[in-house]
């Protein structure tokens, strides 16, 4: 249920899939029906922030960038989408012009235009979108968007010159992450008349080569084709297979898996049950793709709060967890992997390292609880009561019960209270819970380290007494800040040396173990028999409207 | 007469009112619930948050809040979701009553039915072995966990036994419309009825046989038995009847509470989107516009099968005086 | 209409009759084999070597002299997932299986009927003393002080029972409560026990309510109040006593579907917190395994069916031998 809320995106290493065949007509038409426990949320594409709905979304809209429709790790490269060209790039890094393409009809046969493009780029604040503040902050007049929402300008910020078809966007500094950022579904182009609000579950019309044309949350959604729809450019929006998407709502896990293995519905959003895995993994293996990911499971402990503000206590638990054993728990080593770092494998900045194993080194082999007690017994924290915040969810509440376990072993009065997933990610970043330790996720939004170090333990993600505080272990440690804000600006010029620098900052946060990273998850794909040309996008997961059922 | 039907409303308002408020302070006075960092979306600036909270009231004290839900679901019917931003609540919730429905009357079909011949049958043969055998049975229905029991249900008739003939019929779970596939309406519900029947079968076998066998000791009986009159006609047609009336009441307040949104574990269990189900969703979510809702159509419904059984029992048992 | 012929008090009686209800006295001994069995969980343990609130992951079992991990990696196909061992039907060694922790399910369900069984009578006990206060108040003053009360519990009886339950778990469980001197520890069993009970003070003050009422009509009331004696005296003295029958009536009973709700509750992540268990939490632990391993679901299932129905076979018994005219209605509403 987390990824509902905060699942996002992630590299697909394993996909090595071969590349795009050209477009097969003879699959073209049928229904794709798709099934999913729950809707997830507002179908804003601007507020919506669910990998459920980004995945759907690659289909439907388009911003002036977007990542290309390939399968694997070619996913994460951006192409130009509603723009001709890459931008140019002038003024040290801080003036992006973007040409924009013409002949372009939105679904409902209004044509784009530049004015479509700054009304989109300003509707990014008077909505409100999530990441309004996070993300593009950079550009010039936002600070006075993000005060008053309403009136919001952006002026000297984004300026078009409709005669020339160009738009000019200058930032108030240098943003290596900016294209990355124009690429993500908060910034994609919609008419220049669409509500100032969330719309809720009413779609907007969009550019893509699908549109939706139904919504109810408690039911399901309809996905046709886009009747204005011409493709422009195979990698940035190619035209798809199904003539109709069905996603439909309410099933439980379990019944999802009955569904798609009787073939009553081709997809199911949700991870199978972990009671399922091995009659999927056997009865229908050449019906599931495997694909890690860019997240991580981990556990981050209150850096402000006893007994883990002291680091003997923080690396004690680093070194006593039996990895292995939480691997199992997800479903065993094919879809998870042991991590101790922040960074996953295959992320930019990303050196094998791991100094909480029974022999430290870059790989973690086994648990070490003599050290790991000894430390307790250093930091002089035996004995104090610890409470875990776990998800009530099955695989959180067995890592949960089973870290409650290992905290007891070495020395500590452990418990674990497995509270609602909808709640439980909000409560225990706020501090007035008073959360010592628990337990979630991370998935990545765009492949750059900064997504992770800086955004999960920099100083600014630390707001105490907020519910949104996503530097959970309340770390801020000035020589790694300053660190990672050489890194950040370093990149704008030289990413490779960059990253070498967040390689460090990697290593100094998990030395510092703010946190106990968990392992590294797979993701598990299952669809049925009839689905046809599957690829796994390391961006946006599974193309649907890329495979065929017929 | 008049002003007791006037007394009996306020006295529903009131509860209503009195649920309401506790459900908004409960849920307000709950840490982790403040809805403004979920709406935001994960990682949001301080400001998005503040712009957040001024956009959608949070800021303002909680009897306007309050107020202004009530006025959204009373008086103009827009009230929105929180999670599923943009979804009607009322609409949502009127959606649902044909599934809540066409589960509690499939159900109440057959507890009316098997009740009734276990209740008759027991009494008929009271205090022998039959009326034993039937009243454990009865009590071993009542004894059962529905969840598990539908939890049983679904590992029997959808993964061991569903590839024998004896359950290959059954479908997946949810619900089918009865207008779309009536077929499929009735196939899907055959096992979610039997599971919700089977705790009423048992209580409502009971509470029949019980007052049977008391009828039985009326004086009226007496006399009817004087009169020559067979005892199975006895039963039938006098003792029964009387008996009824007790059997009515009970119906008439489990019902209203099913439809209400008691069925929520069936519907869960089964997979049916119905008012059970989206309080259940709404919770797991806590979705308080759609908690508040559900738990006043449910309270709506709890406080008029009360009315109306206090009603209907005067109306049926002239012994019976007001107080 | 009462028979004269009494030679015995009225329990004395009573208990004569429950003596030769033979359906009511097995029932009895099958509860109280149940209470024995759960009371011996930890001599079960200490005799299986286990240990039913730590992750045993990495346990082994051996069968007929076959060493078998209790947690097994598939090998084939794609090797997803990860099951525990299944019932070996060998009483000490794993006897239902292992449940996702690798704990022995036998050894939990023991413990585990030990907190389901403290629960229910737990939250029993506090759902009759509160609704016989209530009870009391309400039907012996009457007027507004009836009328207040009344309508307090109107409001709990269609107060949904699951939010209530939900938002309390989470005040309670993670940060627990203080209530003047009384503090209740998050985590604890207090708070289902809290929970459950005040659920069902209505079901029960409405019964007292009503035979208070009619009670406080009869003669030897009027007369007590005649004379002047203060109204607790009364209500202690003359009016409890004759309400009593009606509580312990509603003893078994009330057990029972405390029984049924506290799995009810379990099933919504409302309970005993992990690694504690109860019968309630043990079946929602074995939700996730249903389809794999049924028995760690089935088994506290059919316990929970056996104790609730052996408690209504008694709690019928006990009505016909205490009310044999069952003035006392138990309705739902």
């Amino acid at each position: 249920m987390k990824k509902l809320m905060m699942a996002t995106v992630a590299a697909g290493l394993l996909a090595a899939l071969p590349a795009k065949a050209e477009y097969q007509a003879e699959h073209r038409g049928g229904t794709m029906r798709l099934v999913s426990h729950a809707a997830a949320g507002t179908i804003d594409p601007m507020i919506n922030y669910t990998l459920q709905y980004w995945q759907l979304y690659q289909g439907v809209y388009d911003g002036l960038m977007s990542f290309k429709k390939a399968a694997g790790a070619d996913g994460f490269t951006k192409v130009p989408d509603l723009a001709t060209d890459m931008p140019v790039v002038s003024n040290d890094g801080k003036t992006y012009t973007f040409t924009l393409r013409k002949g372009i009809k939105f679904s409902n046969g209004a044509d784009l235009t530049t004015k479509d493009v700054v009304a989109s780029l300003q509707r990014i604040f008077k909505v409100s979108s999530p990441t309004a503040g996070g993300f593009y902050s950079v550009i010039v007049g936002a600070d006075a968007c993000l005060k008053t929402p309403a009136t919001c300008t952006l002026d000297g910020g984004v300026v078009a010159d409709e005669a020339a078809g160009t738009i000019t966007i200058n930032l108030t500094r240098p943003d290596a992450e900016f294209l990355d950022k124009l690429a993500l579904p908060h910034a994609v182009i919609l008419p220049a008349d669409s509500p100032t609000a969330d719309v809720g579950s009413v779609p907007l019309p969009g550019t893509g080569a699908y549109m939706i044309s139904a919504y109810d949350p408690n039911k399901g959604m309809t996905m046709t084709r886009n009747p204005n729809f011409k493709v422009w450019s195979e990698q940035a929006q190619p035209d798809g297979y199904p003539d109709t998407v069905q996603y439909d709502f309410g099933l439980t896990d379990e019944a999802e898996v009955t569904a798609v293995q009787n073939g009553e519905a081709d997809w199911m959003f949700d991870q199978p049950p972990t009671d399922r895995l091995g009659e999927i993994g056997t009865k229908f293996q050449d019906q599931v793709f495997l694909n890690i990911l860019t997240a991580w499971w981990y556990a981050p402990m209150n850096t402000n709060l006893a007994p883990f503000d002291n680091i003997k206590a923080r690396q004690a638990v680093n070194l006593a967890i039996d990895r292995n054993a939480l691997v199992n728990l997800f479903g065993g080593p094919v879809l998870a992997s042991p991590i101790c770092q922040v960074l996953p494998p295959g992320f930019p900045g990303h050196v094998d390292y791991c100094p909480y194993s029974k022999d430290p080194g870059e790989k973690w082999s086994a648990p070490d609880l003599e050290k790991a007690k000894q430390l307790v017994e250093e930091s002089g924290t035996k004995g104090q009561k610890v409470t875990i915040i776990s998800e009530d969810t099955a695989v959180s509440k067995a890592i949960g019960t089973y870290m409650q376990s290992v905290l007891t072993d070495i020395g500590y009065d452990a418990e674990v209270k497995p509270i609602s997933p909808n709640i439980q990610f909000t409560y225990i970043q706020n501090t007035n819970n008073k959360v010592q330790i628990s337990i979630t996720q991370w998935y990545q939004d765009y492949p750059a380290a900064s997504d992770f170090l800086n955004i999960l333990f920099g100083c600014a993600s630390f707001t105490p007494g907020s519910d949104s505080s996503i530097n959970i272990a309340g770390f801020c440690d000035k020589d790694i800040q300053a660190k990672m804000d050489g890194a950040l600006a370093q990149g704008v010029t030289d990413p490779d040396g960059a990253n070498k620098v967040w390689a460090e900052v990697d290593k100094a946060v998990t030395d510092a173990a703010p946190m106990a990273a968990l392992f590294t998850p797979k993701h598990i794909d299952f669809v049925s028999k009839r689905v046809g040309n599957f690829q796994f996008n390391s961006q946006f997961y599974w193309m649907v409207t890329q495979s065929w059922v017929q | 007469m008049i002003y007791a039907i006037l007394q009996r409303l306020a006295q529903m308002i009131f509860v209503m009112f009195g649920i309401s408020v506790l459900v908004f302070l409960i849920f307000f006075g709950t840490p982790g619930v403040d809805p403004a960092a979920r709406i935001a979306g994960r990682n949001a600036s301080p400001e998005v948050l503040q712009a957040v909270r001024v956009s959608f009231g949070f800021d303002q004290p909680f009897y306007v809040q309050y107020l202004t839900m009530m006025k959204k679901i009373f008086i103009s019917g827009d009230l929105t979701s929180f999670v599923n931003r943009g979804w009607k609540v009322v609409p949502a919730v009127l959606d649902t009553i044909p599934v809540t429905l066409s589960l509690v009357l499939g159900a109440a079909v057959l507890w009316v039915v098997f009740s009734l011949i276990i209740g008759v049958t027991a009494a008929a043969f009271r205090d022998r072995w039959i009326d034993k055998t039937l009243m454990i049975i009865g009590l071993i229905g009542v004894s059962m966990p529905v969840y598990w029991l539908g939890e049983v249900m679904n590992l029997i008739t959808q993964s061991r036994f569903h590839d024998t003939w004896l359950f290959s019929w059954v479908p997946p779970l949810g619900y089918k419309n009865l207008s779309d596939d009536p077929k499929g309406w009735f196939l899907t519900l055959v096992i979610p009825w039997i599971t919700l029947s089977i705790l009423y079968i048992g209580l409502y076998g009971r509470v029949l046989r019980a007052s049977i066998t008391e009828a039985l000791q009326e004086d009226y009986i007496r006399t009817a038995r004087a009169k020559g009159l067979s005892e199975t006609r006895i039963l039938l047609r006098h003792a029964l009847r009387t008996s009824l009336i007790a059997f009515v009441t009970l119906f008439g307040l489990d019902f209203g509470a099913l439809v209400g949104g008691s069925a929520l574990l069936t519907e869960v269990v089964f997979g049916l989107q119905g008012v059970g189900k989206l309080t259940f969703d709404a919770l797991q979510n806590l979705d308080l516009p759609v908690i508040m809702t559900t738990v006043l159509y449910a309270s709506f419904f709890v406080v008029l099968a009360n009315a109306v059984v206090d009603v209907v029992y005067i109306l049926l048992d002239p012994r019976v005086r007001t107080s | 209409m009462q028979p004269v012929t009494v030679s015995r008090g009225p329990w004395a009686t009573a208990f004569h009759r429950l003596g030769r209800d033979r359906t009511a006295l097995v029932a009895l001994a099958v509860f109280l084999l149940i209470v024995i069995a759960c009371l011996s969980s930890p001599v079960y343990a200490w005799w299986a070597g286990v240990d039913p609130f730590k992750s045993t992951l990495d346990a082994v079992v051996t069968i007929d002299g076959v060493k078998q991990p209790v947690m097994e990696l598939p090998t084939t196909g794609l090797a997803l997932g990860y099951t525990p061992i299944g019932p070996t039907w060998r009483l000490g060694n794993y006897f239902l299986g292992a449940d996702n922790q690798g704990r022995d399910v036998m050894a939990r369900l023991l413990y585990g009927g030990m907190n389901s069984i403290v629960i229910a009578g737990a939250a029993t006990a506090f759902t009759l003393i509160f609704a016989t206060f209530f009870g009391l108040l309400a039907g012996f003053f009457g007027g507004i002080v009836d009328i207040v009360i009344s309508r307090i519990l109107d409001v709990l009886w269609a107060f949904p029972v699951y939010l209530l339950a939900i938002s309390l778990s989470i005040v309670l469980m993670t940060q627990g409560i203080s209530i003047g001197p009384f503090a209740i520890d998050s985590g604890s069993l207090l708070l289902p026990i809290f929970i459950i009970g005040v659920i069902y003070i209505p079901y029960v003050a409405r019964p007292v309510r009503g035979q208070v009422m009619s009670l406080r009509q009869s003669d030897f009331v009027m007369a007590a109040i005649g004379l002047g004696a203060p109204s607790g005296r009364i209500m202690v003295k003359d009016i409890l006593p004759n309400v009593s029958t009606t509580l312990i009536v509603f003893i078994p009973i009330m057990m029972a579907l405390n029984m049924l709700t506290e799995s009810a509750l379990s099933f919504l992540s409302i309970g005993v917190q992990p690694p504690a268990a109860s019968w309630g939490t043990i079946i929602q632990d074995g939700q996730t395994l249903l389809y794999t391993r049924p028995w760690v679901a089935l088994a506290p299932g059919f316990m929970i069916v056996i104790s609730v129905l052996s408690l209504n076979v008694f709690g019928d018994g006990l009505r016909d031998a205490l009310d044999p005219r069952s003035k006392i209605k138990l309705g739902r509403g």
